[in-house]
């Protein structure tokens, strides 16, 4: 007998990464107890119950526990707001240049930002205690650094842009795998 | 005593089902005895997040356990009161000790 798999999943995606073990094991445990006295439907029942109504004081001892702060600095602070300075001197650098109609971001400088936000998504996955921060900090680098493109550099080509969504994560989750298998 | 220092109602059952289930106290029989002896029934998460708040205050310890097949292989978190959420309990009894003394309920 198994708790209905898609409330296991809101459980996991809502509580914090230490909250989720113990309350799922607690609700695991009551739900074989419910299952074996009242019935595999009533037990069923219960959980999502339970889980529904768990949601906001899960999420907001996720909260108060930094988890999420700590998700949204290193995606804002970290990634996005790096990138926009970054840009910042970009243009700086260009209004240097004379006669600078029709000039367009170069390519170079536009892998270079890639190359910074993969850098940066890099650093903040090796702050990452767990595979699951680091999955929702890879998850929150995506947009965050997609963000920091589109305000800054909105007529860069798609295949930019698409190497920002997939690689900077990727450099986040590559970054924490390395740091615990060296550790 | 600062505002915060005080004991809520929900901390109160919370802390006294801490101590009448000992060293068996974790979120699902905390839930259990609260909703058993005052017929609420609070969900999990708000245990949880009671207890974490209590151990934040200093008023719980909390240790881990092995891992069981009957929690589905995860481990469980246990609280037990420590000397400043005995102080606490004792506090908020004498409070309400104090606000009760001599006084009489209407009919």
């Amino acid at each position: 007998m198994t708790p209905p798999v898609l409330a296991r999943m809101l459980l996991a995606a809502v509580a914090g990464e230490n909250e989720a073990e113990y309350v799922a094991g607690d609700l695991h445990e009551e739900f074989l107890y419910l299952c074996a006295t009242h019935g595999s439907r009533a037990g069923r029942r219960w959980y999502w119950r339970q889980v529904v109504l768990s949601v906001f004081s899960l999420w907001g001892l996720r909260m108060r526990n930094g988890e999420i702060a700590h998700v949204v600095a290193a995606a804002g602070l970290g990634v996005a707001l790096p990138l926009l300075l970054l840009d910042r001197l970009w243009s700086f650098v260009y209004s240097l240049i004379p006669l600078k109609d029709g000039l367009d971001r170069a390519p170079g400088l536009l892998a270079l930002n890639v190359v910074c936000a993969c850098v940066l998504a890099a650093c903040c996955g090796a702050t990452a205690g767990s595979f699951r921060r680091a999955l929702a900090i890879g998850v929150a680098v995506a947009p965050a650094s997609a963000f920091a493109m589109w305000a800054s550099a909105a007529s860069a080509p798609p295949l930019y842009f698409w190497g920002l969504l997939v690689c900077a994560p990727a450099s986040t989750l590559a970054t924490f795998q390395w740091n615990r298998r060296s550790a | 005593m600062a505002k915060g220092e005080a004991l809520g109602e929900f901390e109160q059952l919370v802390l006294l089902a801490v101590l009448r289930l000992g060293e068996d106290a974790y979120g699902m029989r905390v839930r259990r005895e609260i909703a058993e002896r005052t017929g609420r029934n609070v969900t999990i998460g708000a245990v949880y997040a009671t207890l974490d708040r209590l151990a934040a205050k200093g008023l719980l310890d909390a240790s881990l356990s092995e891992p069981t097949p009957e929690r589905g292989g995860r481990a469980k978190k246990s609280f037990r009161l420590t000397g400043e959420g005995v102080d606490a309990m004792n506090r908020s009894r004498q409070e309400l000790a104090s606000m009760l003394e001599g006084l009489v309920f209407p009919q």
